[in-house]
């Protein structure tokens, strides 16, 4: 793999660790969370597995788990554009991957920043792909409100990517 | 060899979804199928995965309850006096009713079953409104049928696993549900455009429709029985929004009803979905 660059060695359950959690926060977007005014909206948790992953181990994190979690997710939330998430999250790791070097080894407000771009992205993709198929301009607030609020819980997904990275040398042992 | 797959997967992927998502409204039987499969499958997971937000939102609603639990008092007793009046006027419309019924031999509407359903996932998405819900054709659930809270209309069943059933709520862009205005029955069709306030269009407005009027179910083609509480009109400035009584955005419990309605198309009686562009709308709707 071109871009790995670490010496370290994973076991088989640790290799397994970026693929599975991107699986579960696709998943996890999916839950009816009843959290008064946080609105039928939920985060896009899939975006942050990909972006996360992207960043620290694309090596670990193959297109092909990206697509099925994209296909997961589609099938699973009752869109009749079975693909369009697949889709956005494969050309969320292609971009970030080009922009890696900007985001690693930097303070989190960066990689942060960054996210918000990527979801800005992706969000205006779908929004542009739903318009286009519904052969009329759909109304974007929604998919502002979902930028924003997929942005402001990228911290929270972030820590917990953060603390299955930390386990995977354990999980190799 | 192995670098040329490498570096024509990301080429080929793309193209695979973006294939998918232009074919994937031509073709939607099949991904119906495949999806109803995969719900079924991992509706005991979504189900136990569930149950934290469960509790954690349950948590959050009793500390907000106990935060307001003297203002609450105060306005229970009084709507508690108002209800009083009411069955008072209940009790006397009822002996009225029946007298009015065995004069002329009224028969009323044929037996209602239904079956309460844990909402089990949520679609979350900015162009999407609709749930999953633990219960399916097992439970007799059948498609169209509609799902209802104590407040009001949700929506109407568009997809049935053996344990889980897809509701299109009434928000949803594709959902077109035509209902009367009470008091001037002025018909009309309620149109979702995922905003949580659907439209209302008429077809020919006679009486003007004010703030305040509550919208009920129509029974027009025969996919939901008359006199259903929708929701109530909220604004008529150029476009008229009405805000649905069921608290759509923080659903957990539905009652999905037997009418004995059977006014949507079993599945592959359906005509073959337009071209590509071609429709608007993915489910047949309620027309």
């Amino acid at each position: 793999m071109p871009y790995s660059r670490n010496r370290d060695y994973f076991g088989f359950v640790a290799r397994m660790v970026p693929g599975t959690t991107t699986i579960l926060f696709a998943l996890l977007s999916l839950l009816p969370f009843h959290v008064p005014s946080f609105g039928s909206i939920a985060p896009g948790f899939a975006l942050m597995a990909v972006f996360h992953w992207s960043v620290y181990r694309p090596d670990l994190l193959p297109l092909s788990v990206v697509f099925l979690a994209g296909l997961l997710l589609d099938l699973l939330n009752g869109t009749p554009y079975v693909g369009l998430s697949a889709l956005v999250l494969l050309l969320v790791r292609t971009g970030v991957l080009s922009q890696r070097r900007v985001f690693s080894h930097r303070p989190f407000s960066i990689l942060w920043l960054g996210f918000f771009g990527a979801a800005v992205g992706a969000f205006a993709l779908e929004w542009a792909f739903v318009s286009l198929m519904q052969v009329h301009a759909m109304t974007p607030r929604p998919f502002v409100f979902q930028t924003l609020i997929t942005t402001a819980c990228f911290p929270i997904g972030s820590y917990l990517l953060a603390l299955a990275h930390r386990a995977m040398p354990a999980l190799s042992a | 060899m192995r670098a040329t797959v490498q570096r024509l997967t990301l080429p080929f992927l793309i193209f695979v979804s973006a294939l998918l998502a232009v074919l994937g409204k031509a073709d939607v039987l099949l991904f119906d199928r495949v999806r109803v499969v995969l719900a079924d499958t991992l509706a005991p997971v979504l189900q136990v995965a569930g149950e934290p937000i469960v509790t954690v939102s349950k948590a959050i609603g009793t500390v907000k309850e106990a935060a307001s639990v003297y203002r609450e008092n105060q306005e229970l007793k009084l709507a508690n006096q108002r209800l009083m009046q009411w069955q008072e006027v209940a009790r006397r419309l009822e002996s009225e009713n029946e007298e009015l019924r065995n004069l002329v031999k009224f028969a009323p509407q044929g037996a209602v079953s239904s079956v309460a359903a844990q909402v089990i996932a949520d679609s979350g998405g900015a162009f999407l409104r609709n749930i999953l819900v633990n219960v399916g054709q097992s439970e007799g659930v059948t498609r169209g049928q509609p799902a209802l809270t104590g407040d009001g209309l949700v929506g109407r069943v568009i997809e049935l696993g053996d344990r889980t059933a897809r509701i299109l709520l009434l928000t949803d862009i594709n959902s077109h549900i035509p209902v009367v205005v009470e008091g001037t029955h002025e018909r009309a069709m309620l149109n979702g455009d995922n905003s949580d306030q659907p439209r209302l269009v008429y077809f020919q407005p006679k009486t003007p429709v004010k703030p305040g009027d509550h919208i009920v179910t129509s029974g027009s083609g025969g996919v939901f029985p008359p006199d259903l509480p929708v929701g109530v009109v909220v604004s008529v400035n150029g476009v008229i929004r009405v805000e649905p009584y069921a608290d759509l955005a923080r659903l957990e419990m539905v009652r999905i009803v037997n009418y004995g309605l059977d006014g949507v198309l079993p599945d592959g009686a359906m005509p073959a979905p337009p071209p590509i562009g071609g429709g608007r709308s993915r489910t047949t709707s309620a027309r």
